[in-house]
């Protein structure tokens, strides 16, 4: 059964330097685990081997504090429309400090669903013809990290084989990703450990199944009979959790649907930070090593912003954030539906 | 009134230039792409403008899918993320990567691709990953994310995309989707796709338009680009200029159709009133601004 604990103590017993891991959620959007990946730079952990996991915040947290040296991923973004390029990998990248293997986005979705399954590897479309299977650009063989010692690095980045079965094609063969630990946010876990997800789930369910260990933050911890009345609505079994952890507010300034909407502003703001180091390091200075704990880091950002950040019901998201230069308009359908 | 009975009644007629800024161009010649019984798998940005667009015009039934596991979401206010609840709205169903990746692309669902890239071969490839050396780069790209996926695995692919002379190029530094022609491994053989994809569905699939700030691109019989229309304002030959391979001019059509007040009208209002993404628009002229007056 899933324990409950404190940020702090979650973070002091599943991390370690060098560990394998990856988070969940979607680019700078939807579920990021901030709150655990703030903590835990501020404790300090480096050498991460980063494997997968799609979320931009937290990615761009432990570049700013240059913690990760290898990452297998498929995209240094982090805030699509308010902040394409996460500028913090790329100098890393630029100046040799970051090990940096590319991937299609299908391809770590389909290896870390070879992760849940229990299966070493899988075998996949996408994509045929691009150069992210020239062996030129297998940046960790080049680094000599292929050579079967570490146990969460595969021997080859890929393979290229016939359909054996049905003659349709060639395919690429990738491998499992099977990191150590895995964390996700979700809006409410039962106190045994069901987790529950409302809105859009990315990559969560695979990468929970495929970690050695899970950690889970939330919004709220409820009584586990609430989570079971209606158990198709349940994403991950608790047999699966390992540890629980109540954070409000604990994915800003990406979304949590039904609690908060996404803080674009914000977003912006680091955006803006990460183009020179200076600004950087001042950024990080006041938002993740000043505040005392993640209570004074929300209280931080005011009472109006929070206000205006909490999400409606029926939508999920918030009509009173100003996102661009003007307001959200008044609607209450669609435009396309039902003409 | 209904927002689309508003839409209905602004006339359908082409603006004059200085009526409209460029990104409406852009956004309109996308929409123009997006057909009424399409599955469309688009990027965050002009694609998603482009077929939100569309969606308020000639093609309401067309279903969207948003990478992050969302099937025809119905949105009443523009998404900033393919993972924003704004793209989650009234959708069919939610999921997750596996769902987008696997369910609707690679089981061949989707029928258009709206994507963008950094740069463009003549043959429809893109690279959204390292401009110079791949391990030291002068510009390192996002990368993939789900670009290679999506453009070679979708019935047609169309690419919007920034024109300058470094960025329509002969061949890519990196290949990271591949248009007409990619490489075969792992030999490494560069190649037309229809071999590389040879007994798969993707046989056949690939680029079918570019848009870029200067004009409207498609594909020939050998999949080589040709130019189809140049933007208002741009020549041929500027556009010639402005490309590093031997462009293709000899079936120009003519000017790109400039976009009409109601298409205008249904981008401005109804699809990014909150400019997240449009700059600020010149002022409708008076006739229009009349109905639109009546409306409130």
């Amino acid at each position: 059964m899933a324990k409950i604990m404190s940020l702090g103590e979650a973070v002091r017993t599943f991390m370690h330097d060098g560990i394998c891991m990856a988070v969940g959620g979607f680019t700078g959007f939807v579920r990021d685990p901030v709150a655990f990946v703030w903590e835990a730079i501020r404790q300090g952990y480096k050498d991460i081997h980063y494997l997968g996991g799609h979320p931009g915040i937290p990615t761009f947290l432990l570049h700013a504090a240059k913690r990760i040296t290898v990452m297998e991923h498929c995209w240094m973004g982090f805030g699509e429309m308010f902040g394409k390029l996460d500028v913090n990998s790329t100098r890393l990248y630029e100046e040799g400090k970051l090990i940096y293997e590319d991937y299609s986005h299908a391809q770590m979705a389909f290896r870390q669903l070879a992760g849940a399954i229990g299966a070493p590897f899988i075998a996949t479309y996408a994509p045929l013809g691009s150069d992210i299977e020239n062996p030129k650009y297998d940046a960790l063989k080049k680094a000599g990290l292929r050579d079967g010692k570490n146990p969460r690095i595969a021997k080859e980045k890929f393979l290229v084989m016939d359909d054996p079965f049905y003659g349709k094609g060639k395919l690429i063969l990738v491998p499992s990703s099977n990191p150590e630990l895995a964390v996700i946010h979700a809006q409410t876990v039962g106190d045994m450990g069901t987790v529950r997800v409302r809105g859009v789930v990315s990559g969560d369910k695979e990468l929970a199944f495929s970690a050695d260990k899970l950690v889970v933050t939330c919004e709220e911890i409820v009584p586990e009979e609430s989570l079971r009345m209606e158990p198709e609505r349940n994403l991950i079994p608790f047999v699966k959790v390992d540890a629980i952890v109540e954070v409000p507010w604990g994915a800003h300034p990406s979304s949590c649907p039904y609690y908060y909407d996404y803080d674009s502003k914000f977003i912006a703001e680091q955006n803006v930070a990460c183009r020179d180091e200076a600004s950087m390091k001042k950024w990080m200075d006041e938002w993740v090593y000043g505040p005392k704990d993640w209570r004074e880091y929300i209280g931080k950002l005011g009472a109006v912003k929070l206000l205006d950040l909490r999400a409606e019901q029926t939508t999920g998201y918030s009509t009173r954030i100003m996102r661009g230069r003007k307001p959200a308009p008044t609607l209450f359908k669609p435009v396309s539906w039902n003409r | 009134m209904r927002p689309i009975e508003k839409i209905q009644q602004i006339p359908d007629v082409a603006a004059k230039v200085g009526e409209f800024t460029l990104p409406e161009v852009l956004a309109i010649s996308a929409s123009r792409e997006v057909r009424n019984d399409d599955i469309v798998f688009a990027g965050t940005g002009l694609p998603m403008i482009g077929i939100l667009t569309a969606q308020c015009l000639h093609a309401p039934s067309s279903v969207l899918i948003y990478e992050a596991g969302i099937m025809d979401g119905k949105s009443m206010h523009i998404p900033g993320s393919v993972s924003d609840a704004r793209a989650c709205y009234m959708s069919s169903t939610l999921g997750g990567l596996l769902d987008t990746f696997g369910f609707y692309l690679q089981r061949g669902l989707v029928t258009l691709g709206f994507l963008g890239g950094a740069s463009i071969d003549q043959y429809g490839g893109v690279n959204v990953t390292c401009i110079g050396d791949y391990y030291t780069p002068e510009n390192r790209l996002t990368g993939s994310g789900g670009n290679a996926d999506i453009g070679t695995q979708s019935k047609r692919v169309v690419f919007i995309m920034l024109q300058e002379k470094r960025r329509f190029v002969e061949k890519n530094e990196y290949t990271t989707t591949p248009g007409w022609y990619g490489y075969e491994w792992p030999s490494g053989k560069w190649t037309r796709k229809k071999e590389i994809y040879k007994n798969t569905r993707f046989e056949n699939y690939g680029p079918a338009a570019v848009i870029s700030n200067m004009g409207v691109y498609r594909f020939d019989d050998n999949g080589i680009m040709y130019l189809e229309t140049y933007h208002p304002g741009v020549t041929t030959e500027k556009i010639k200029d402005n490309c590093s391979f031997k462009l293709n001019v000899s079936k120009v059509k003519g000017e790109t159709p400039h976009p009409t007040y109601k298409q205008l009208f249904a981008l401005r209002e109804y699809v990014d009133p909150e400019r997240l993404f449009l700059p600020d628009p010149p002022d409708y002229p008076p006739d229009v601004k009349k109905i639109i007056n009546s409306f409130s």
